[in-house]
């Protein structure tokens, strides 16, 4: 196999490299955070009487695996860029 | 750019990706393979039906904030213990591996597991390899559609119970079905079950041997765990090659070839699509089933068997053999030693928590007899599985009185008793500004029911 260039990394692949390691992320950091703090604690009353416990844990875990996203994201994009910039570097 | 390439490369997940047809196998290690997942699905599907003393036997209860594992409740304290599990588990991994290989990936990981299932399920509808092939090559027919449909229905369906039980490990599973059959279960329960299913659908169904080498994490360090005695799946070379054709009983001497007859069955069942008589590669998750189809066709060529085997590399070069060495000692000291100290730890846990908040509006008061007081909010925490009456005592100071209004503290068991107290001591015996207190909590019917927290008791200080 012939190894590829950032360009042809096809979508879904780079999809998958972002989404995959952030929702371990997210798993190992809602396991830390919501052990640490119950959430009924943190919430305003008003939320915390309409949300059920189960949507409050959902959501939190939702809301770290968007933040670990947002990272996965960068990083993917900063190798991508850099490769093709330095790739372009040696083209000439 | 790429506009040349991408001409060429097709829209595909990662490298041009062929579909597998792994052609089936029968033997002794496929049988051995199958009796590990059935049990292993097994203990996924019925474990949530489990009863232990009135609840579900293992239950993350996440509202209550419980976690039960048996006879054991966990708090929220307790994470340190789930922690420890999993770093045991890591540890465990890296044992077996310097010892058996990749006996994880073709035998216990739920990749490996949920995959077979799918493609139990696609072989019992669409038919063996070669039929799946020729379904997949022909155009669109009602009778192709009908066999499609049969199957996605199956998948669905077990997606769809995967679901349902990965749930029920958060949510009593009486409690989920009785939603599910009113048809009451509410948006985040419908969100997990769909998720996981979903997640089940395509892993199992679609991802398969691509998750193994391109998303396993494991896949990719193992080779840091094996040294030259770990357990291997191999081709022997030095017997087989060179390879090629024959007629049936013929002398491999007799035609100057090696024992391979190049029938590429070993190929065919490969799960992940490689050819193992190109040597170990990362690929490989050591399912065995290369050994059986090669046995197999050995027995029809009345060839020794053998020439795909579990070996070692020291064992397949001709040297000796160390079941015994120091990476297999040090793991297995470090595993028995965390081991020990866990057990340790959890048999000497105590069931009681004493959380002590000082009044943080006023730092000290005094009162009518002249007494510097401070106010404390102290919450117990009755982890036990049965209810309790405490006795609440405080030390640190000479003369040290204890008030409160709370007559007798009864805590019922897995729940919080909250109470206010109030600590007086003569200025005259205060050291300093702020000086150490210590609260003691004794169970009135259980020595071993006693905890101890530190708190701070402020006073005007020495002038």
């Amino acid at each position: 196999m012939d190894s590829l260039t950032p360009d042809e990394i096809p979508l879904s692949q780079q999809a998958i490299a972002v989404l995959w390691p952030s929702f371990i992320t997210a798993i190992v950091a809602s396991g830390i955070f919501f052990s640490a703090f119950n959430p009924r604690d943190l919430l305003p009353f008003n939320l915390d009487a309409d949300l059920s416990p189960l949507a409050v844990y959902s959501i939190g875990f939702l809301l770290f695996w968007l933040l670990a996203v947002l990272s996965s994201v960068g990083t993917l994009y900063f190798t991508i860029s850099n490769c093709r910039f330095l790739g372009s570097k040696q083209g000439q | 750019m790429a506009t040349s390439q991408a001409n060429t490369s097709e829209p595909v997940l990662y490298e041009a990706h062929k579909k597998i047809y792994p052609r089936e196998t029968s033997g002794y290690f496929t049988r051995l393979r199958v009796i590990s997942l059935v049990t292993l699905l097994g203990i996924y599907y019925i474990t949530p039906l489990l009863r232990w003393n009135g609840h579900q036997a293992i239950l993350f209860d996440l509202p209550g904030r419980k976690f039960y594992l048996f006879g054991l409740t966990l708090w929220p304290q307790d994470f340190i213990y789930l922690a420890a599990l999993l770093i045991l588990a890591g540890l465990a991994l890296f044992f077996f591996t310097a010892m058996l290989g990749r006996v994880w990936c073709g035998y216990a990981c739920p990749q490996t597991v949920w995959t077979e299932a799918y493609l139990w399920m696609e072989r019992k509808i669409e038919g063996n390899r070669g039929q799946r092939m020729k379904l997949d090559k022909a155009p669109m027919t009602a009778a192709k559609f009908r066999i499609k449909a049969l199957k996605q229905t199956a998948w669905i369906t077990f997606s769809l119970w995967t679901g349902f039980t990965f749930v029920a490990y958060f949510t009593p599973v009486e409690v989920l079905a009785g939603r599910l059959l009113s048809l009451s279960l509410g948006p985040w329960e419908t969100f997990w079950v769909l998720f996981y299913s979903f997640a089940t659908y395509g892993n199992a169904g679609y991802m398969r041997e691509q998750v193994c080498k391109y998303m396993c994490p494991y896949a990719r360090f193992q080779s840091a765990m094996f040294d030259s005695d770990t357990l291997i799946v191999a081709y022997h070379p030095e017997r087989g090659e060179p390879r090629g054709s024959r007629r049936r009983r013929v002398e491999p001497v007799s035609v100057g070839l090696g024992d391979c007859i190049n029938c590429n069955v070993c190929v065919q069942v490969c799960p992940t699509g490689i050819d193992i008589r190109d040597g170990l590669q990362y690929e490989c998750i050591a399912c065995s089933l290369c050994i059986d189809a090669c046995d197999g066709i050995m027995d029809k060529m009345s060839y020794p068997r053998g020439l795909i085997r579990y070996t070692t590399e020291n064992s397949a070069l001709g040297k000796t053999q160390h079941l015994v060495r120091p990476r297999i000692m040090v793991y297995a000291g470090i595993l028995l030693l965390l081991c020990g100290l866990l057990v340790a730890h959890i048999s000497q846990r105590v069931p009681l928590d004493l959380d002590v908040i000082r009044d943080r509006n006023t730092l000290y008061r005094e009162t009518n007899d002249g007494l510097i007081e401070n106010v404390y909010t102290l919450k117990i925490l009755n982890m036990d599985s049965s209810s309790h009456r405490y006795k609440l005592t405080a030390e640190g100071i000479d003369g040290l009185k204890l008030v409160t209004d709370h007559s007798g503290i009864e805590v019922e068991a897995g729940t919080v008793y909250q109470l206010v107290v109030r600590l007086q001591a003569d200025e005259f015996n205060l050291e300093a500004r702020s000086v150490p207190v210590r609260f003691h909590l004794q169970a009135e019917d259980g020595n071993h029911l006693k905890t101890v927290e530190e708190a701070r008791f402020v006073g005007p200080g020495k002038s």
